[in-house]
């Protein structure tokens, strides 16, 4: 049993999602449809989001239409995947180099279960920053470029 | 120069030195002119200097970072193919076709290859490097994110969320002016 996942398709969408979802983890999948990474990551979202239904609320977001939202997160790699709870960026540390953002898929959709979890359980305590339960070995590894440096 | 004249004779006056050395340590003016074009020069050429010797450190450190590259991919082939065999002849039932599972991930070297070299076949020892191998995923670069001096979230700007998007239409709030005067008369 899957479900099509609810796409943003403009800045103002994706303002709104973030300003509106309120207790429950907003899950901002950054990508493209098309890509084959960004289609694992996709089916595992669909899978998990109705069991996920009272802790995550989940969207995707297409890179190219959004370009602010590209910008703003270093976007540099797709899928990155972004959380935020009541308004607030997420940060979570996944022994990667970038706290501020998931990149690639998951390997398990337990994993990403864990770690809607631990985010949930982390913001409801006032945390704007968690650790990961990911072993750091199913974490997709990538270059991390700042600025051609 | 009259202004260069006049300081040399006061540094004479002031130092008491020989009056006849002091002649001779006059600049003339095409000599002062000549000197700062020489500078001039010499500092461009100084400058283009540093410019190619950091370039080429660059470069060579490109060289090097592309040969480490290479050796890791060449020993995580040898990994992948080696630990193929060993897993087909098992037939563990957990173990996915997914995309690829040689995938070369494009990040720093790791010491993971390391932990295959253990001997001994166990079932234990397959289980977690396959899963390291399996979320080598190659994913789509879309380029760096150019933000013409905004700034982003590593650098603390402001977040999208907050800023006012000017679209052109008056946000009113509650009923507009038409429609109180409307109301008003029923």
């Amino acid at each position: 049993m899957s479900f099509l996942l609810p796409k943003l398709t403009s800045k103002r969408e994706v303002d709104q999602a973030i300003k509106s979802v309120a207790e429950k983890v907003l899950v901002l999948r950054f990508g493209r449809d098309n890509d084959a990474v960004c289609l694992q990551l996709d089916d595992i979202l669909a899978k998990t989001a109705h069991d996920l239904s009272k802790m995550a609320v989940i969207y995707l977001v297409d890179v190219n239409s959004v370009p602010v939202y590209t910008q703003y997160f270093d976007i540099s790699y797709i899928p990155s995947t972004v959380f935020f709870f009541n308004g607030q960026h997420m940060k979570v540390d996944y022994g990667s180099p970038d706290h501020t953002k998931f990149v690639g898929s998951f390997k398990t959709k337990q994993d990403f279960i864990d770690l809607i979890e631990v985010i949930y359980r982390g913001a409801m305590r006032g945390k704007l920053i968690v650790r990961s339960p990911i072993d750091p070995n199913n974490i997709p590894k990538y270059d991390l470029l700042y600025q051609g440096i | 120069r009259p202004e260069h004249r006049r300081q040399t004779a006061r540094f004479w006056r002031e130092n008491r030195a020989e009056a006849a050395l002091r002649e001779r340590c006059l600049v003339p003016a095409e000599e002062y002119e000549r000197f700062a074009q020489a500078l001039e020069r010499a500092l461009a050429e100084h400058q283009r200097r540093e410019e190619e010797r950091i370039l080429q450190m660059a470069a060579e450190i490109r060289e090097a970072e592309r040969r480490q590259r290479e050796t890791v991919q060449a020993a995580l082939q040898k990994y992948c193919s080696f630990f193929l065999n060993r897993t087909q002849l098992q037939t563990e039932p957990e173990l996915r076709a997914g995309p690829s599972v040689c995938r070369h991930p494009p990040g720093p070297e790791r010491d993971s290859p390391c932990a295959a070299e253990q001997p001994g076949p166990s079932g234990m020892q397959t289980g977690p490097d396959l899963a390291w191998m399996e979320s080598g995923q190659v994913l789509t670069f879309i380029g760096h994110q150019e933000t013409e001096g905004k700034g982003n979230i590593h650098t603390g700007a402001k977040p999208p969320w907050l800023t006012e998007e000017e679209d052109g239409s008056k946000q009113q709030i509650g009923p507009s002016y038409e429609e109180f005067l409307k109301h008003s008369e029923q």
